[in-house]
């Protein structure tokens, strides 16, 4: 072994901070990519974002006049044809209503699966985080260097950012983007742009939540085996006993799945878009109007700010925990 | 500047002599956890060089270290690192500062390389070079092919490499190694020895060796930091240390070792028989003339003559007994006492 030194010197600048909470975020999505449960995530939602795109593609050329419903319409007769006329009508004159509300479902739809496999992710994410850091001390490797513990939360928050956008809202935004590169009018642009919003602004709440949650659950234990039972127990144990509807109201607060639930119904506005159709579109029948306002009371949310309150409260307690544990041991 | 509860902190032997600033100044630094006090008043100015910081276990060593990289959050004084303030420069005061800590840490799941590459990114390197100065340093403290396999799978001296080779790797200007030989065989001791010998010799890398291998701070440092009980006792270059230790040599006789203490005893120069069968003797001027005279005219048996043996060891218990409460007691330890040292 050789102890003579003949070493390239180093004396450049180094990088700034922002370099290296992005070099902590890419190196722990590059570790996690080269988990084979990931790459099956991945694959799941980004076909999820194709079924979006394609929803939305199918959409577009078929209720469009001189689409899809109206050659096939050829076939069914003058009564089929005059159908597919009303229904191209309704889209050119309500496209508030028939845009906006197919979008908004499809997009509520999305968001059942991207967040359960946002939170199958993190189960394998959990023990991670920090766990796994002060386990092996890893927070005296990180903080004596140019990072302070807020750089380090905030590449740790970036990286579930990141597999967020992996699994959630890149596969969302991928669909909706090419569900419109296609379509035939502006309206479709115009008018699905709300139900994204919406479905942005609830992956915004479920970014906040999860990841103060996961942090929070990272940081209770320093085994990777303590931090997924926590994790778990506080998914599908509090999960599972909040979702009967007559279990008690501080149950359902103490379920953060539930929650995010009630705020995805608080988001999308569901109810909104399923009675404003139900009292505005002239051709329904009284029982589909019936049947489409029945849904839109299903889907309203029965307390909404109870269920931002309790995310609030999630996200207070879990950072209290993590910023506790935040110093080398 | 013995048993003051803050040592002279520009001792007169010190100063930065190369016209360097100072690598480390303390002002006052404190450090208490609920009731007990780690650190009390420290002040001191670290010039550049190789300084070995000396002191019993839970004297203070680990969190004046912890201190001066914002580790720990000092409860009293101010500190300054390269000359930047370590508490209002938080993140820059860390730039060019290399840390091994004396306990086990990596990161889970990473190989060898590429946990150094990710520390020397994490110290603002680009991707590539920090590849290339990953090689190169591990290839310095002596890791070969083992650098691609998961950390998680090295043995203790393996660790301890690669955590030496994360504190070099973004070619720190002062580094803190806290027990850096810990887990390595005798060979790979040597050879990281020499490492932290050269650096400051041939790289201009200030180094803060904490350890209690005394004959190894002896070996590679020009300067020691004394802490005991949270205080700092003594700081000077070794050689300045070793000039205000009273001259001391050890013999070890081949046999007749009663005859030895008889011919010193006639001298009016007692020895004192240590445990290990060596004769302890004070001498003026710290040679060993006189003995081997002595040892003619009493036609005395061949011995092994040790000048000024365990200068630094002597200091160590000295600076921290005189550092204890009642210190002052004339029935502390003699200095010639045989403090338990083995052969």
């Amino acid at each position: 072994m050789d102890a003579s030194l003949d070493l390239s010197r180093w004396r450049q600048t180094p990088r700034g901070v922002g370099y290296r909470r992005g070099v902590m975020i890419f190196t722990g999505l590059r570790q996690l990519l080269q988990l084979r449960l990931f790459k099956v995530l991945i694959s799941v939602a980004w076909s999820a974002g194709l079924a979006v795109a394609a929803l939305g593609f199918v959409f577009s050329q078929s209720v469009s006049s001189g689409g899809w419903v109206e050659s096939l319409a050829v076939y069914f007769g003058p009564r089929g044809q005059a159908f597919a006329a009303v229904l191209s009508g309704l889209v050119l004159l309500y496209p508030d209503i028939c845009i906006d509300g197919w979008f908004t479902a499809v997009f509520w739809g999305h968001s059942y699966l991207g967040l359960t496999l946002s939170l199958i992710a993190l189960t394998a994410m959990v023990p991670r985080l920090i766990a796994l850091d002060r386990a092996t001390h890893a927070l005296t490797v990180y903080l004596s260097r140019p990072l302070t513990s807020g750089d380090y939360l905030l590449g740790k928050l970036g990286l579930i950012a990141g597999v967020l956008a992996l699994l959630w809202t890149g596969p969302l935004l991928f669909g909706w983007l090419l569900s419109v590169a296609f379509a035939p009018g502006t309206d479709f642009i115009v008018f699905s742009f709300g139900p994204l919003l919406r479905a942005l602004a609830f992956h915004a709440v479920a970014l906040v939540a999860l990841s103060a949650i996961a942090l929070g659950v990272s940081a209770l234990s320093r085994t990777s085996r303590t931090a997924t039972m926590a994790w778990i127990g506080l998914w599908l144990v509090f999960g599972a006993m909040a979702q009967p509807p007559q279990a008690p109201v501080w149950i359902k607060r103490a379920s953060f799945t539930q929650n995010l639930a009630e705020a995805r119904q608080g988001i999308f506005k569901l109810d909104r878009a399923l009675t404003l159709a139900a009292d505005t579109l002239p051709i329904l029948d009284q029982r589909t109007k019936q049947n489409f306002a029945g849904a839109g009371r299903r889907a309203e949310a029965a307390d909404f700010p109870g269920a931002l309150a309790s995310l609030a409260a999630f996200v207070v307690a879990a950072c209290f925990v993590f910023l506790r544990r935040l110093r080398p041991e | 500047m013995n048993a003051s509860s803050v040592a002279d902190p520009t001792p007169s032997s010190s100063g930065s002599g190369d016209g360097r600033a100072w690598i480390i100044e303390a002002e006052g630094l404190g450090k208490t956890y609920g009731t007990h006090q780690a650190l009390r008043d420290v002040t001191v100015r670290v010039p550049p060089g190789t300084i070995g910081l000396l002191g019993p276990n839970g004297a203070g060593k680990s969190t004046f270290i912890k201190c001066l990289l914002n580790l720990e959050t000092p409860t009293a004084g101010t500190a300054r690192v390269l000359g930047r303030d370590i508490r209002a420069a938080n993140r820059s005061s860390r730039e060019r500062v290399g840390y091994s800590p004396e306990q086990d840490c990596h990161i889970a799941g990473m190989v060898g390389c590429e946990y150094v590459t990710y520390c020397g990114q994490l110290s603002g390197m680009s991707l590539q070079l920090a590849r290339q100065r990953t090689h190169e340093i591990l290839d310095l403290v002596g890791m070969g092919q083992e650098r691609y396999r998961p950390i998680d799978t090295y043995s203790t001296g393996m660790r301890q490499r690669v955590k030496l080779a994360q504190a070099f790797v973004h070619d720190p200007e002062v580094v803190f190694l806290d027990e850096p030989t810990n887990g390595l065989d005798p060979s790979g001791r040597e050879h990281i020895l020499r490492l932290i010998g050269s650096l400051h010799r041939d790289l201009g890398t200030s180094v803060i060796i904490s350890s209690h291998l005394l004959r190894d701070i002896e070996r590679v440092c020009d300067r020691v930091l004394i802490i005991g009980h949270g205080r700092l006792l003594e700081h000077d270059r070794i050689d300045a240390l070793k000039e205000r230790h009273r001259r001391i040599v050890e013999i070890a006789p081949a046999g007749e070792r009663d005859r030895f203490l008889a011919a010193f005893a006639a001298r009016g120069t007692p020895a004192v028989a240590l445990s290990n069968g060596r004769l302890r003797v004070e001498s003026a001027d710290g040679s060993a003339g006189w003995i081997l005279e002595l040892m003619r005219e009493h036609r005395l048996p061949p011995a092994e003559i040790v000048a000024n043996p365990d200068a630094l060891h002597e200091l160590f218990i000295k600076a921290v007994a005189s550092g204890q409460p009642g210190a002052d007691d004339p029935a502390a330890p003699p200095l010639l006492a045989d403090h338990g040292r083995q052969p």
